[in-house]
């Protein structure tokens, strides 16, 4: 039985395999570095081990989330590369597949790290494929340029 | 003042933390403001001014420049930290000079895979001090023929 960690971030949904999720932590302190990737918001300290912090804000088109969430959850996910961690609000649960409805997506979100959709008690969460996400946003694949509405790729 | 021993300098810019190596540390000096010639600039170089430090004008380095740090420390309240290197006396300028810390406060913490790209050319080692993140500072990445233009 397949379960989804269902998650939000300002107006984004998201959904993450509940076997991809190392660990939940709630009140960690962030730290910029100098030249980290536009989707690279920070890094935190977890376990002696620097993980970075990635806006998902800038992956869907959203307006980045960087500035909101000092109170929310950060969630550590683990990516073929290594640890990434995304920012949540406090409203994080775990839910099996069957008590929500899985849809497809189009290509263009596919193409923004997103594999489908998972609808739960009318809300809809993306699936992120973390790998791809882990990848595209810390090799300098996505800029932040909010007049350009969000996330744009390198040409 | 001057330093010695076996420890760490902290310094911040922007609010990073950075350590450096005392071995190649000459003085730290905080009031240079009328030490300072702008005009003895050399950008492409990283060069933003020069001081006059002991007699002698050394070229004045701004680290934030090829980090790409947003700094809002004025001039005259930064602090310049002078290294000896293979060219002579230089001057690294910093938003502060934090403390000195014994080397054994520090634990080594690898770069993320995932960052060593963007990080490459600009730090490759970081060490935690409290848990917090502080960026190894090679000075010959930022001063000297070894150095490479921001």
């Amino acid at each position: 039985m397949r379960r989804f960690g269902l998650f939000r971030i300002g107006k984004l949904g998201f959904a993450i395999p509940l076997l991809q999720i190392q660990k939940i932590l709630q009140g960690s302190k962030y730290y910029v570095l100098p030249r980290l990737p536009g989707a690279v918001a920070a890094v935190l300290v977890d376990d002696g081990q620097l993980v970075p912090l990635l806006d998902l804000g800038q992956i869907l088109g959203e307006n980045s989330h960087w500035e909101q969430p000092k109170q929310g959850y950060q969630v550590l996910v683990e990516s073929e590369y290594g640890t990434v961690a995304f920012l949540a609000d406090l409203t994080g649960r775990i839910v099996a597949e069957q008590k929500g409805t899985l849809s497809t997506i189009t290509v263009k979100e596919k193409d923004c790290g997103t594999i489908g959709k998972f609808d739960y008690q009318g809300e809809e969460y993306n699936i992120l494929d973390i790998n791809f996400l882990a990848i595209e946003m810390t090799q300098g694949f996505w800029q932040n340029k909010p007049d350009t509405g969000g996330a744009r790729r390198h040409q | 003042m001057t330093v010695a021993g076996n420890r760490n300098l902290i310094f911040r810019l922007g609010g990073i933390g950075f350590l450096l190596e005392l071995a190649d540390v000459v003085e730290v000096v905080s009031q240079i403001t009328e030490a300072l010639d702008p005009g003895r600039s050399d950008i492409g170089q990283g060069i933003v001014s020069a001081l006059q430090f002991r007699q002698t004008w050394v070229p004045v380095v701004d680290p934030a420049l090829k980090l790409d740090v947003f700094s809002a420390v004025k001039l005259k309240d930064k602090a310049a930290i002078i290294l000896h290197g293979s060219e002579g006396n230089w001057a690294l300028l910093v938003d502060q000079v934090e403390e000195l810390s014994a080397v054994e406060n520090f634990k080594p913490c690898e770069v993320p895979f995932l960052l060593k790209v963007a990080a490459m050319g600009f730090y490759s080692q970081i060490k935690l001090l409290h848990n917090e993140p502080m960026i190894v500072f090679d000075p010959e990445c930022y001063y000297g023929s070894n150095a490479v233009s921001a």
